[in-house]
């Protein structure tokens, strides 16, 4: 191979929220910025000038201008809290790609003005969700390698990076139960030896984002001094700063009620449009917020199944001679885990609903057989925030990452097709 | 965003971070590489958390470029100005690159700006190294003089295995880019941003009137006889600038430096913004070639359209069986 074989890969892990990217090799990535699109409007909307000559020229360099004129990530943010002349927009939904032009924007600029690298020199890691359609990742790779001629693509899937990320920190196992919870989508996804069994995946329609907009009704709904225009944004950074997993509602509430000036704590922030600061109480929603996993009825009426009980449903629908494995390795991802002692309560109720059915067969069984206790065990560590990252990033470090990149040979020998079938996933579809 | 910035994002990101986390020393090891092949490896260690070590590796230079000691020429001196007392060179470097330097985070000065001001420079330590054979050459121009022991062609590395030329004179110096592309849809895509480019500096009515003076040529100008056919093979032609001395002003000096060593990258990104662009383009034209497809239809395929939406016929087995059987029983008459 060529000296391209030695430089280390471009990770990027486009998430819904965040995007995260960085070089693999590398603990961190080095980067971490939120999927948003900042694009300039004005150029696309002027009025038509009443001088003739230079009117096209003028139309078209407002074209060429609008086409550059973009900024991403929390600079994207800056831009359209600052001035009326940039739109947001997030390309991401749900953790599907929804709009291509703004996510080629975005990696154009994640390329060239953050990693500052040249496509052309590094293989690419992507990521994508266990839910993805084929044609999203034949669309993927089609600019990975039209716009930016990569040289090598590889598209990995979420939850096995995830699962990978743990097999360097603890112990070596590729069988587990991965639960990403992000801010656009949560999905419960078992591994066997490193194999997605597709069947079994399970999503609930409850993730980060239903988070931030709980604790943002529930400020709401007490009357908080916030303006209205900055509410998603406090309640998104109040979800980050402050918010914990209880063990328990009503002695939460209590201990809350009995010492408030523990538990309240307060918000400074200063208005977007008149610049008046202003200050705000952060309550129970602290531990309501991330409570919206345990007990979905609090939050909408449609969706109430709690998490841990999905997560025992995927298992117990998952082959039979997998299921204690998958128990014993429940592997935390995503940003919307990191809230304190998330992986203590789901251990907890995950075990007692697992508790109960081994209790149960045994009395239907008349106490004449005694199981094997079922161990169950819920991993967390500290990287995980980016542990789809890391994990791509530790994948993109071995030799035999670059062999089983799509390569650009590969792609124009035989289309963007080849992007459809992955390793991992060889047979599902 | 047009232009490139001379400072890495990420190493700024990383020096500030630790400024402010003194106290909280953590290990670091973190390599990463920018465009042209320029690496970065940064350390840090719990025991002396105010060390930082920076090590560089450079493109490799072809025969005949600027390199003394592993280092363009004059890239120490440079260094030494730029950064003064807070900053040490390492000597060897480190294992595989080509310049290490020590940060000692307690020289910084207490003022906020200044040190704001230094850690920016140190995220720009690649065009204080690579463009310090340039500036040397920029600055005797600016004072109308010629550097001594300078060939009348000085070759200065950018890319891996590939460099640009520079002609000195007292009055101007002229800098000439071979520009190479691997890709055949870039390489058309440049010869024709290259010369829009020039005829831009040519036509343009306002603005550009004190911007260098540029050309471009499909093969190699003249003042380049002599130099091996192999660093001449450039497959979207050459571009040629002509530098005076108002170009190098004490204040322009550095961000000439700058946008000279890294113009190969500047059209590079361009050539790739043009093809995401015109990507972007077709997209919206597929769109609305669907859409006036879709009113050009007849009512009455809607709805047969819509009966069958799903893609496959989901078939129980007594469907199937049944199925079989009357084809069976068509193929017994």
């Amino acid at each position: 191979m060529d000296a391209s074989s030695y430089r280390p890969a471009v990770v990027i892990d486009n998430g819904t929220g965040y995007t995260k990217m960085g070089f693999s090799g590398n603990v961190e990535p080095c980067f971490i910025v939120p999927t948003t699109v900042a694009v300039n409007d004005s150029f696309v909307n002027q009025p038509r000038t009443s001088n003739k000559g230079s009117n096209w020229l003028t139309q078209y360099n407002a074209g060429v201008m609008a086409d550059l004129d973009f900024f991403i990530g929390d600079e994207a943010l800056a831009r359209s809290r600052s001035s009326s002349t940039y739109s947001l927009n997030y390309p991401i939904k749900n953790g599907q790609v929804e709009n291509w032009d703004a996510m080629e924007r975005f990696w154009q600029h994640c390329i060239f003005n953050y990693l500052r690298c040249d496509p052309e020199d590094h293989h690419f890691l992507l990521t994508e969700s266990p839910l993805t359609p084929p044609e999203s990742r034949e669309y993927t790779g089609e600019i990975m390698f039209e716009t930016f001629n990569v040289p090598g693509l590889y598209i990995a899937v979420q939850p096995v990076l995830a699962l990978a990320a743990g097999y360097t920190t603890s112990k070596c196992e590729m069988t587990g139960v991965v639960v990403d919870v992000g801010d656009g989508g949560t999905h419960v996804v078992p591994v066997a030896e490193g194999y997605v069994i597709g069947s079994s995946i399970k999503s609930i329609p409850i993730s980060g984002k239903d988070v931030t907009l709980f604790v943002q009704q529930l400020m709401r709904e007490r009357g908080e001094n916030v303006p209205p225009e900055d509410s998603f944004e406090v309640a998104r950074q109040v979800k980050e700063m402050y918010c914990y997993t209880s063990s328990d509602i009503v002695k939460e509430f209590n201990k809350h009620d009995k010492e408030p000036s523990k538990y309240i704590k307060q918000w400074k922030g200063i208005k977007p449009k008149t610049g008046a600061p202003y200050t705000c109480d952060i309550g129970y929603e602290r531990f309501l917020g991330p409570e919206v996993f345990f007990n979905p009825e609090i939050y909408n009426s449609d969706y109430t199944t709690p998490l841990p009980a999905v997560i025992d449903k995927c298992i117990q629908s998952a082959p039979i001679d997998t299921r204690r494995a998958l128990y014993k390795n429940i592997v935390l991802s995503g940003g919307s885990t990191m809230f304190k002692d998330f992986h203590r309560r789901l251990q907890r109720d995950i075990k007692k609903i697992v508790d109960a059915r081994v209790l149960a067969s045994e009395v239907r069984l008349g106490g004449e057989m005694k199981s094997q206790p079922v161990e169950v065990n819920v991993v967390s560590h500290p990287i995980q925030r980016y542990a789809v990252w890391f994990g791509g990033s530790v994948l993109a470090s071995t030799p035999e990452f670059y062999g089983a990149c799509h390569t650009k040979a590969e792609y124009e020998e035989y289309g963007a097709s080849i992007c459809r079938t992955n390793p991992v996933f060889k047979g599902m579809y | 965003m047009i232009l490139l910035q001379s400072q890495s994002k990420y190493l700024l990101q990383l020096l500030t971070n630790r400024l402010q986390n003194l106290d909280k020393g953590v290990e670091l090891d973190c390599q990463w590489i920018e465009f042209d092949d320029v690496r970065f490896n940064v350390q840090t260690s719990v025991k002396n958390s105010h060390i930082l070590l920076l090590s560089l590796s450079l493109p490799t230079p072809p025969a005949g470029a600027l390199f003394v000691g592993g280092l363009p020429y004059g890239a120490i001196e440079a260094i030494k100005a730029a950064y003064g007392t807070v900053v040490q060179i390492l000597d060897p470097p480190k294992d595989g690159f080509n310049l290490t330097l020590k940060l000692n985070f307690s020289k910084l000065s207490p003022d906020e700006d200044t040190r704001q001001a230094l850690l920016m420079k140190v995220a720009s330590v690649r065009e204080v190294v690579l463009g310090a054979p340039l500036r040397v050459i920029l600055k005797h121009l600016a004072s109308r003089s010629l550097a001594p022991n300078m060939d009348q062609l000085v070759s200065i590395v950018h890319r891996p295995n590939e460099s640009f030329f520079l002609i000195p004179q007292i009055e101007k110096v002229t800098v000439i880019y071979p520009m190479r592309f691997k890709d055949s849809t870039d390489t058309c895509l440049a010869t024709s941003f290259l010369q829009e480019f020039v005829e831009a500096r040519r036509t343009a009515s306002a603005g550009l009137n004190n911007a260098p003076s540029c050309q471009w040529s499909p093969s190699a100008p003249q003042e380049l006889e002599g130099i091996p056919a192999k660093e001449l093979s450039a497959n979207a032609g050459f571009v040629s600038f002509v530098i005076f001395p108002r170009h190098v002003d004490s204040k322009k000096l550095d961000r000439t430096v700058w946008n000279l060593s890294t113009f190969h990258a500047y059209v590079s990104y361009h050539v790739k913004c043009s093809e995401g662009f015109m990507h972007t383009r077709m997209r919206r034209r597929v769109e609305s070639l669907i859409e006036a497809l879709d009113r050009a239809k007849s009512d009455q395929d809607k709805t047969k359209k819509a009966g069958t939406k799903t893609s496959f016929k989901r078939l129980s087995i007594k469907d199937s069986r049944s199925n079989s059987n009357s084809r069976a029983s068509a193929s017994w008459k």
